[in-house]
């Protein structure tokens, strides 16, 4: 009991921020997805129609594939590259952790300046295509093509995110016993064997997380589409949450937005049960 | 189970408690939509009483003691009224003003872009100065006026403006053979062709604000009583047929208007022979490259078939619910009289709406300038009198422009069919008109 009172109280500061912050808004954005709030008029009930609408609605349609190609670019690489980084900075090198620190790096910069720099280089103009020029490749608008606009903008995002899941990675390989890998080494196994049959199903818990966080990553994707493309050309990169924004703070249609929000949450906590599920499987 | 059904009357009571909240006071809708507080604050003598918050947009600190006299002046005037200032970052504006309305409180006077006016002008937030405001009408310059019309209000008095000027390279004009700038958009795009094809730079660039060019060429957007679109006209095929002819000859890119790069850099960077902006913008060439800046000469903008030069003026709106509605309404008046904004349009290189502080000497000068934001103020100062905001007069403003845009991108982009690709934005247009 006396135990049970001290957590309630360590717990009681985070649990009220939690609920004032997350809850209670959560809560809230439900409620007023069943309304026409725009904050300005008084509110009206609308029961379903705001999530009929969703449904029936091009541009929430578009949105939800764009959130799903971008998705589907985004986790798998987040999830493969950083293992094969983390590798490699986990041997025992001289000056290894000045490489740590470098592909940790792009994790460190604001989005929003990742965001312009990038933008800046994908231009007609810009460094990407002066790079190409010298194999013969001719100037292109990354950001002003349907087909290539969000493979760019899932670029950066690897390039941006990488480095975050290979400390995760990092971690995970030093609680690998290396006694496993000098009996593989005495079983002749190669350096691709000895991480295929030990290293892999031994950070498979973590790969298990790396996949859910960056799925939920992927989805909740806004800054860097609001700010390199605002979701252009043709709405190509125009994902569920940047749709939520522009419905809700540009043209102020609240209900609608939160509607669309919890659509989004359905189907993240969807995927988040199946990955759920799949690593209950495994274990 | 006991547990849980106390859990579910818990939601049960959360939703309903939320959805009360959130229902707002009705009352204080109806004062919003007769534009006059139950309250007043003006005491038995007509003097006025009460505090004014003003909220500015990113005019601190650089424009720190001409708003401080302002505030100074109109309390001497008014012992009983009490001035704050509170200047917000460009870019958070719309957030702050929609979380303040959220909890009931927001600023009695704001300083709003003309879009935003019309948005939330629409839903009773502002005062009508059609009503509110009827004593200075004429003194603004009438199509300026009629900037944040929705409707049958008028949701904010023009405070200061810019019409275009066009800053221009002579050097790459001379190397293509031309002595002078273009005055019509016709001119510019036979002229762009020659520079292109003579020097590789650009000549006219459609912009980001491509849809203006329908009005601009006598198009009008709405129907009169803006209940429907009504771009979709043989003039608005033959202006976009031409303009996709241009895009596939390569006069232009699709970099500008789908805002990668700005017109400041390509022009400092002389990949453009000139660029049709407000004059007070014409020194961020001069901050990228003073050598460019050096060579330009400023002029007059294009005109386009209806002969009309579209205006964005910067406005001052009074908020519906304010506690101190007609100290609100004085204040505004008294930011955007014919004294104020002349003092304002000299310290910040911007142009008065207001037809007296126009017509002041100051505005007459620049054009013997050698420097080109000057003279480029002298052309857009003669302009004012045919200035008009050409953006759609609805709320859903920024749909219509966006279905108009993505519209004419379709041309460009995916090949679509001029008729169509208009067909399917009036479709557009008149579905968020509904």
């Amino acid at each position: 009991m006396y135990k049970a009172r001290h957590a309630w109280g360590f717990l009681a500061i985070p649990l009220i921020l939690l609920s004032l912050f997350t809850f209670i808004p959560a809560v809230a954005a439900f409620v007023l997805s069943f309304t026409n709030y725009n904050v300005f008029t008084p509110i009206e009930f609308l029961g379903l129609e705001n999530y009929i609408k969703a449904f029936q609605d091009k541009s929430f349609q578009k949105a939800i594939v764009n959130t799903f190609y971008y998705w589907i670019l985004v986790t798998p690489a987040l999830v493969v590259l950083p293992i094969f980084v983390a590798i490699l900075v986990n041997q025992k090198l001289r000056g290894i952790k000045v490489f740590r620190l470098i592909y940790y790096f792009p994790v460190l910069v604001s989005v929003v300046i990742t965001a312009i720099l990038w933008k800046w280089m994908f231009a007609k103009e810009g460094i990407v295509n002066y790079i190409l020029s010298f194999f013969g490749v001719e100037p292109f608008g990354w950001l002003l093509d349907t087909a290539t606009v969000m493979p760019a903008l899932a670029f950066v995002t690897i390039w941006q995110g990488f480095g975050y899941y290979m400390l995760f990675y990092l971690a995970a390989l030093q609680g690998v016993p290396k006694d496993l890998y000098e009996a593989a080494e005495l079983d002749g196994a190669n350096f691709w064997k000895k991480h295929l049959h030990i290293t892999i199903p031994m950070i498979k818990p973590m790969i298990f997380f790396v996949a859910v966080i960056s799925t939920m990553g992927a989805f909740k994707e806004f800054t860097l589409m609001l700010t390199m493309t605002d979701g252009g050309p043709l709405n190509a990169s125009t994902t569920v949450v940047l749709l939520v924004f522009q419905e809700a703070f540009q043209n102020l249609d609240m209900g609608y937005a939160s509607a669309i929000s919890f659509i989004l949450f359905a189907v993240i906590l969807i995927i988040t049960l199946i990955n759920q599920r799949l690593l209950d499987k495994r274990d | 189970m006991k547990k849980s059904k106390l859990l579910y009357v818990a939601l049960l009571g959360l939703m309903v408690l939320l959805l009360a909240a959130c229902s707002g006071d009705d009352n204080a809708n109806e004062n919003a939509n007769s534009g006059k507080n139950n309250d007043g604050n003006s005491n038995d003598n007509g003097e006025l009483s009460g505090e004014v918050e003003f909220m500015t947009i990113s005019l601190l600190p650089t424009f720190e003691e001409y708003l401080n006299n302002l505030k100074e002046e109109f309390e001497s005037q008014h012992p009983n009224v009490t001035v704050t200032i509170n200047d917000v970052p460009y870019d958070q504006v719309e957030q702050i003003i929609l979380t303040s309305a959220s909890s009931g409180d927001l600023p009695d006077v704001m300083n709003l872009n003309t879009e935003f006016v019309k948005k939330i002008g629409a839903l009773g937030a502002l005062v009508d100065m059609e009503k509110e405001a009827a004593d200075v009408k004429d003194t603004f310059f009438e199509g300026l006026w009629n900037t944040a019309k929705v409707n049958d209000g008028v949701y904010a008095l023009p405070w200061y403006t810019t019409t275009s000027g066009l800053i221009y390279n002579p050097e790459i004009l001379e190397a293509a053979g031309f002595s002078e700038p273009p005055t019509t958009f016709e001119e510019a795009w036979e002229m762009s062709k020659v520079i292109k094809e003579k020097t590789g730079a650009y000549g006219e660039i459609v912009q980001g604000d491509m849809h203006l060019l329908f009005p601009k060429n006598g198009i009008q957007i709405l129907n009169e009583d803006s209940t429907a679109a009504a771009f979709n006209t043989p003039e608005a095929v033959e202006l976009w047929t031409n303009l996709k002819e241009y895009y596939d000859e390569g006069l232009y890119e699709l970099d500008v208007m789908l805002n990668q790069v700005s017109m400041a850099e390509l022009y400092a960077t002389e990949k453009v022979a000139w660029w049709a902006t407000g004059p007070q913008l014409f020194r961020q060439v001069n901050d990228l490259s003073p050598e460019v800046y050096e060579k330009s000469v400023g002029g007059a903008q294009l005109e386009g078939k209806a002969g009309l030069q579209h205006a964005n003026p910067m406005n001052i709106a009074v908020s519906a619910k304010s506690d101190s509605l007609d100290a609100a309404i004085a204040f505004a008046k008294f930011v955007t009289n014919a004294e104020n904004q002349l003092a304002f349009g000299k310290e910040a290189n911007v142009l008065p709406p207001v037809v007296e502080a126009a017509n002041d000497e100051f505005f007459d000068q620049g054009l013997d300038s050698d420097d080109p934001a000057e003279r480029g103020r002298y052309f857009a100062a003669q302009a004012l009198e045919d200035a008009v905001n050409m953006s759609p007069p609805h709320e859903n403003v920024s749909q219509i422009i966006k279905a108009i845009q993505e519209a004419f991108q379709e041309v460009l982009l995916n090949d679509m069919d001029v008729q169509d690709a208009l067909d399917m934005a009036e479709e557009q247009v008149n579905s968020v008109l509904d």
